[in-house]
């Protein structure tokens, strides 16, 4: 029970110090570097619904950040809708997209629904860098709307919402031991009365839903998208990184992943940007070596070194 | 009874070219054991896999309680009342045990204190209390054919399907797990058992259905069964018959 209450007493100073920052701070530097990191959480621990709690590792999550972002700037600029209009139908829009490609997708297993995804998400590039509407490979530009405290308590919220929307699904509801029954063996889950192709699709769209909605809010924030930086294999490829460096099936993994790989980017590209080569290649090895020594990820193997201590030992 | 609990009408499963199930017929009444028997390859499996909706058969019908469920997929026959285990058994393996049980028992309480507290009286009823919070990984063989039974008890099944529960256990295992079915019975489950041990196939079946290269060659009680020159041939050799 004091590991609990320790663990809750972190996570409330951490919430609290996340919603004053803005008064503590006013270096738009920090502001803008916490806002992308709230942003990598919300990005993971969608991503991990599906990957981690589900079992299908998603190579094309970074489609439903380009959708949600190209959503929104399509309709604020060509259509001329108000931002909180778009936003929604930036979800709605990746949803959309899952409910498509996970028809003939979510039938496929291990790598080659990571390979099929992947292949999806790269055709949708080059659809962006093809179209008119679009803007094709100059990408485009979205009014600017200077306000950095809105952006990072908009992104703040959506990631928090998520959170606790996916927390409560996933750990509390049925609905995340149902998804994990489909992980551990889909054709056993059958014979229990779970209908696998349902509760995939629908973890699939949940997946989707948060990150169409802040790849939106990273368009209208930056101001400016193109196909390589939303719809680039980077936002899939950080997203796998992190989860798996984190603790996939679990939320607190992930945003931990997140946070401490973001962290070491951050810290990276305003430091050492002359060796920009080197940060792949470290990023690279400490994928390499977690896979191997931590394959439970990061907060994982916390939780087991916990749990062996506490547990007793099983009798033969 | 009129209306038997379930009727297989002329069965066949093929795969490709091959027949694994001809033409097979058998009822089963409510409150019965069948035991179902045959070499290895007699097609048993496949049979059951059909009944249980993971095959559609490729003719023939599958008759429910007076419904036809021919083709029917698993969840939606686990919703009528049908569990089932495997063979080669399916725990979700990265899952404690109770977390096993407890997904098989969201079928009936959607709720999840009520679906922990039915998962317990499983647990209780398999003798897996004392293993609730250990992955299921961590079991033995003879825990893991249990909580294959516990699995498919929390779907509160009213016809089982059991698949070999027995085979691979030390003696007093599997007299464990007999007696588990013996109580099952008792509280009026309909139970059709596929099991190699003639002892325990033969104790605890009222009636038993004998396959031998997809084909049904005997039907009946146990000792009507071990006397049919059929039965003999097919497991002894044409020359012990």
């Amino acid at each position: 029970m004091k590991n609990f209450t320790a663990r809750q007493g972190v996570l409330a100073f951490v919430v609290l110090a996340l919603v004053f920052l803005p008064l503590l701070s006013s270096d738009t530097f920090v502001l803008r570097v916490v806002t992308e990191a709230v942003m990598w959480v919300g990005l993971a621990i969608a991503f991990d619904v599906i990957a981690g709690y589900t079992g299908y590792l998603n190579f094309g999550h970074g489609a439903f950040f380009g959708l949600g972002a190209y959503t929104v700037g399509i309709l604020m600029m060509k259509a001329e809708l108000p931002f909180a209009v778009a936003l929604p139908a930036g979800g709605a829009v990746a949803a959309l997209a899952a409910l498509i490609a996970g028809f003939p997708t979510l039938r496929l297993k291990g790598a080659y629904f990571a390979i099929a995804t992947w292949a999806l998400s790269r055709a949708i590039q080059q659809l962006a860098l093809n179209m008119d509407i679009t803007g094709g490979p100059d990408g485009m530009r979205l009014d600017a709307f200077l306000n950095p405290q809105f952006f990072y308590y908009l992104m703040l919220g959506a990631v928090g919402g998520t959170f606790l929307v996916l927390w409560y699904l996933l750990e509390r509801a049925p609905f995340g031991l149902k998804l994990k029954a489909i992980r551990e063996d889909e054709e056993g889950a059958k014979a229990l009365g779970l209908n696998p192709t349902m509760l995939k699709m629908q973890s699939f769209i949940l997946s989707a839903i948060p990150t169409g909605i802040l790849g939106g809010i990273y368009a209208y924030w930056i101001t400016f998208i193109d196909p390589s930086s939303t719809l680039g294999d980077l936002v899939s490829d950080q997203a796998v990184v992190m989860v798996v460096f984190g603790g996939m099936g679990t939320l607190f993994g992930p945003a931990i992943g997140a946070l401490l790989i973001f962290a070491f980017k951050t810290v990276f590209w305003a430091y050492l940007s002359k060796f920009q080569l080197l940060y792949l290649i470290i990023l690279g090895a400490l994928i390499a070596v977690s896979v191997v020594f931590m394959p439970n990820g990061l907060w994982g193997t916390m939780l087991k070194r916990r749990n062996t201590v506490r547990r007793e030992p099983e009798a033969p | 009874m009129h209306e038997p609990f379930l009727k297989v009408d002329a069965v066949t499963k093929c795969f490709g070219g091959l027949t694994a199930v001809n033409n097979v017929s058998f009822q089963v009444q409510k409150g019965e054991i069948v035991g179902l028997l045959g070499p290895n390859g007699a097609g048993k499996t496949t049979l059951f896999n059909v009944i249980s909706g993971y095959y559609a058969p490729t003719h023939g019908s599958i008759t429910f309680s007076g419904r036809d469920i021919s083709g029917m997929p698993p969840y939606k026959l686990a919703a009528l009342g049908i569990g089932r285990t495997f063979q080669v058994v399916k725990p979700f393996a990265g899952l404690t045990v109770l977390e096993n049980v407890l997904i098989a028992a969201f079928l009936r309480y959607p709720k999840r204190a009520d679906a922990e507290r039915h998962a317990w009286n499983i647990l209780d009823k398999t003798g897996l209390t004392d293993r609730a919070n250990v992955t299921a990984a961590g079991l033995t063989l003879a825990g893991r054919k249990r909580l294959e039974i516990g699995k498919a008890l929390a779907l509160e099944p009213t016809f089982l399907l059991l698949d070999e529960v027995v085979a691979g256990l030390n003696p007093t295992e599997a007299d464990k797990t007999v007696e588990l079915i013996m109580q099952l019975k008792n509280e009026g489950m309909t139970i059709l058992i596929v099991e190699h041990i003639m002892r325990v196939i033969m104790n605890i079946s009222d009636r038993l259905v004998v396959l031998n290269f997809g084909e049904k060659i005997a039907e009946g009680t146990p000792a009507e069964v071990s006397r049919n020159p059929l039965v003999i041939e097919a497991y002894l050799g044409e020359a012990a018959a």
